[in-house]
């Protein structure tokens, strides 16, 4: 169990030199000594003739190299009717390649030591690698031959189609799932971000293995994808290993697809209040959700130090509702920046007799990071709290992929990291309350829970009349209408 | 529940890992001071200096185990009430010089230990070196603040055993699995045994558990092996060490005499199987083999389980396997969430035809080599940070009793044959050493609603 749950020969033997002294423990802490100064590495890039961005970050002190292969389309280019298409298409890379099966790549890339995944997340999907440095040249092979020649083979789409399947209903046993699923959909409507993406029931059904193939050979091109190779591998080796497992990757001839985002914006309606009775959920699961900003928006080192001011141990909401009233676990919040707008969630599970307690926390603490603008007591610590993370993210190599990769998939400066730093310690208590106002209005902020309603809706009523309710059996996660059509009889 | 796995550490002077032949990944030595002062408590540190960060860590060896009679669940609930008021400190002070200087703090506890860890800008040092011989020096916390923080461990109850739909399965897991031994109580406890709990009871379990002599200070980073020192000595150094004898757990957990079945059911919509076997106290040699075993099992989509009941047959949509190696006792968990359809009983069959394979033939070189392959680079990549390090260096000393076995497990690991994992899947494997849970669907049960 532990405390928070926030978002990593022979022995010189000394023996010390014993206190002996009695002194009175001292009553106020040591002052800090000096800081010392951090450098992070610098990435260097070089663009393929097919197209491929490749981008290489030296990073010494462990013996593993970690890759990246991302393509700059996710979930957000799934057609309507197919949700979760992009994800079982990456899912499927590592299961069958013209020349090795899903049980021989499993066995090559495990007897290497090494870890192989892949996914689709909004705006991109992506294989990451993990392996040992001494063994990267055989496993980048396989990595390049599962990103570029997956089959698609039928009885494995039919395969992850059941694990998919069965993957929804585990999460529609959560309440907190279930409430991030309502929320995408409360936020997004029927534009892009608003669908599961991983799928429903019934569009996982309707996906073929046609439809797979071809999001694969619209999307993963060289010109249409980044690799991010960091660690124990210098610059020239890095070049070298991209060149001969991906140098070759030909570009198609048809025209690049856009990225532009697909019609229909944000849905219209917002404040709404809506509960989706679980009547057997062991908590209440209670999310405040709205639009945020996109990566690029001017906004979003105050978007950012906004959010730290809310989220993390020590942030307003998890002061209120967990510090001075116990009333959860943890509570906290996200500004997810995407592409096009993403969403801003703030979120904490309760038992089910506080959810309108919580719910009512949650939207105060909104409101009041527009009606004043922080004191710099709490603002120089919340910004500690961005930039000590963001350090730490970087002592890892996965997290300085992970980190170079987010930045280049945006089309931001890689340089980026040198400055992030700086960047959060230029916001000021007026910028983040100026970007509480025009961007985190909670009135017009949307607020879903997900438990037994019996415990918590007579009070949730009486501040919110508009409640809407549906009981779990009735939701439909397929359009924004959020309910299943009235079946004739 | 935190589960350690992690045998092998990157060093302070690093070394490339170099392969000498097959199997044979040559790890880089983590060079390590190891002092103990006169009150008992072991300080052991690691100088590096590729961050400017230290990791702090204490471990206190203390766990749920030893949670007093009628208050399961104390020992974790205690390591909430740490972080609230002590002589010098005023409640969430902790907060203040880690998180507020761009650091992080954080605790866990688990049947055998608790840990406090802190990472900090290396210059915050000394405070922290201050604020943990602080909080082990007394606690100073009001009923106000005792009370909500009891409200916030009974959310961590239903957030973990609640809310998530197999919860409750891997919390009865445990709680069926023990018989005599206080590892029938999962470190989360209960709600009554929480309500239960008073101030008093927080004074008790500190005078009797948080004393020098059952603490060990773990530094890693960027520091001055003499200012350490000098730090640890000043603040440290005065804690007396009480004179009581600490108590300890000797109840030993009988053996079974034969395979017990149980069903119970939750709000899951899908039915879950599983096994456990007791094994082996986790410093017994056999923990080496049924941690290789258990990578054999459960690591990765080329795992024997995965491959047979996911891959191959489809009748589970997860699996599971633990090697769970405890202190007193081993607890080796088994088990699998089905597939829309699939049968328990069909489940349960798959899992033991696999356990019977490892039993009837050796496994062959090249799986073995592939298992010991994915837990080194596991321990490679759990052992990038100085936190991490200073993780694996607190379990040999704490929980092997030897700060020495963070440097030499990995030739323990390299030196597990496959006659080894035959035998100990032989040995623990047997149908009286077994007990077995369904975990069904509510709406299943027979003349329910």
């Amino acid at each position: 169990m532990i405390r928070k749950i926030f978002f990593s020969a022979a022995l010189c033997a000394t023996l010390g030199v014993l206190s002996v002294n009695a002194q009175t423990p001292q009553a106020t802490p040591p002052p800090p000594a000096p800081p010392r100064s951090v450098t992070f590495p610098k990435p260097v890039e070089e663009t393929l003739p097919n197209g491929l961005r490749v981008i290489v970050v030296e990073r010494r002190e462990s013996p593993l190299v970690s890759a990246q292969l991302i393509i700059k389309n996710g979930g957000e280019v799934d057609p309507p009717e197919l949700a979760g298409l992009a994800d079982m298409t990456a899912n499927l890379l590592t299961k069958g390649t013209q020349t090795r099966d899903a049980t021989q790549i499993a066995q090559q890339i495990e007897s290497l030591g090494a870890s192989l995944d892949s996914g689709a997340r909004w705006d991109s999907s992506f294989a990451n690698l993990s392996v040992m440095s001494s063994k990267v040249a055989p496993a980048m092979e396989i990595f390049a031959d599962v990103v570029r020649r997956p089959t698609f083979k039928s009885e494995e789409v039919e395969r992850l189609r059941q694990q998919s399947l069965d993957a929804v209903t585990l999460a529609m046993g959560d309440p907190g799932a279930i409430a991030r699923l309502v929320a995408a959909r409360v936020v997004f409507g029927d534009s892009p971000y608003g669908h599961p993406i991983s799928g429903t029931t019934e569009s996982l059904t309707r996906i073929t293995a046609a439809d797979i193939a071809k999001m694969h050979l619209r999307y993963y091109r060289p010109d249409n994808a980044i690799l991010i190779i960091g660690g124990d591998i210098g610059a020239k080796d890095g070049f070298a290993l991209a060149t001969k497992y991906f140098g070759d990757w030909q570009k198609p001839t048809a025209p690049l697809p856009g990225q532009t985002m697909l019609p229909a914006g944000p849905s219209a309606r917002t404040g709404r209040v809506i509960v989706i009775d679980k009547p057997d959920a062991g908590q209440a699961a209670v999310v405040l959700a709205r639009t945020g900003i996109n990566r690029k928006d001017p906004d979003y080192f105050r978007g950012i130090v906004a959010n730290s001011v809310l989220n993390g141990y020590s942030g307003r909401l998890n002061q209120e509702i967990r510090i001075k009233r116990g009333l959860s676990y943890g509570a906290g919040s996200s500004l997810d920046a995407r592409r096009d707008v993403g969403p801003f969630l703030a979120s904490a599970q309760t038992k089910n007799e506080s959810g309108a307690q919580v719910a009512d926390l949650l939207l105060g603490e909104i409101g009041r990071l527009s009606s004043a603008p922080p004191a710099d007591v709490e603002l120089t610590p919340r910004k500690a709290v961005l930039t000590g993370g963001f350090s730490r993210n970087l002592e890892t190599v996965s997290g300085l992929v992970g980190q170079v990769g987010a930045l280049a998939l945006h089309g931001l400066s890689l340089d980026e990291i040198n400055h992030y730093i700086n960047d959060v310690q230029e916001i000021s208590a007026a910028d983040v309350q100026k970007f509480a106002s025009k961007t985190l209005d909670a009135k017009t902020s949307n607020i879903i829970i997900v438990g037994n309603a019996k415990a918590f809706l007579p009070e949730l009523q009486k501040k919110y009349p508009n409640v809407e309710v549906i009981p779990v059996s009735e939701l439909d996660l397929n359009s924004a209408s959020l309910k299943k059509k009235e079946t004739a009889g | 529940m935190v589960r350690f796995s992690i045998r092998l550490l990157l060093g302070a002077c690093l070394l490339l890992a170099t392969q000498l032949a097959p199997a044979q990944i040559r790890m880089p030595q983590l060079k390590f001071a190891d002092r103990t002062l006169k009150n008992g408590l072991r300080v052991l540190s690691v100088e590096d200096h590729s961050s400017p960060t230290v990791a702090i860590q204490v471990w206190y060896h203390v766990g749920s185990k030893d949670d007093p009679d009628h208050r399961s669940g104390f020992a974790h609930l205690f390591e909430h009430i740490m972080f609230k008021s002590t002589k010098h400190m005023k409640s969430e002070m902790m907060d203040r010089l880690t998180e507020d200087v761009g650091g992080f703090n954080n605790a866990f506890t688990n049947d055998d230990v608790t840990v406090y860890y802190e990472v900090v800008p290396s210059n915050y040092l000394e405070t922290l070196i201050w604020a943990e011989a602080d909080r082990l020096s007394g606690l100073n916390v009001d009923d106000a603040n005792f009370k909500s923080e009891r409200d916030v461990v009974k959310e961590e109850y239903r957030q973990s055993v609640d809310a998530p739909p197999y919860g409750r399965f891997f919390y009865l897991l445990q709680a069926k699995s023990f018989v005599d031994h206080p590892y029938k109580r999962p470190t989360i406890g209960s709600i009554a045994d929480l309500d239960s709990a008073s101030l008093q009871d927080v004074q008790e379990f500190h005078s009797t558990y948080y004393r020098p002599d059952n603490a060990t200070l773990v530094v890693v980073g960027d520091f001055d092996p003499k200012q350490l020192d000098g730090w640890v000595d000043k603040y440290f150094g005065p804690i007396a060490k009480p004179s009581l004898p600490l108590p300890r757990v000797k109840v030993k957990e009988p053996p079974r005499k034969g395979e017990s079945r149980l069903t119970e059911y939750g709000h899951n919509d899908l039915p879950a199987v599983g096994l456990t076997y007791l094994t082996t106290k986790r410093s017994d040699p056999d923990a080496d083999a049924l941690r290789v075993a258990n990578a054999i099992l459960s690591a990765g989509e080329s795992s024997r389980l995965y491959n047979a009941l996911v891959y191959t047959q489809q009748i589970a949509a997860e699996i599971e396997s633990d090697d769970n190696a405890l202190e007193d006792s081993g607890l080796f968990i088994v088990g699998a969430i089905l597939s829309e359809g699939k049968k328990v009983e069909d489940a349960e069959k798959s899992l033991l035809a696999e356990i019977k394979k490892l039993q009837d033939a050796p496994v062959s070189a090249a799986e073995l080599e592939k298992a010991k392959n994915q837990l080194i680079t596991d321990q490679l990549r759990e052992r990038e940070t100085g936190n991490g390090k200073a993780l694996a260096l607190g379990e040999s000393a704490v929980l092997l009793g030897d700060p020495a076995r963070v440097n030499t497990d990995l030739a323990r690991l390299q030196a597990v044959t496959a006659a080894d994992i035959q035998r100990v899947m032989k040995k623990y494997f047997t149908d009286s050493n077994r007990l077995v849970l369904y975990y069904l669907p509510e709406a299943t049960k027979k003349g329910g609603q």
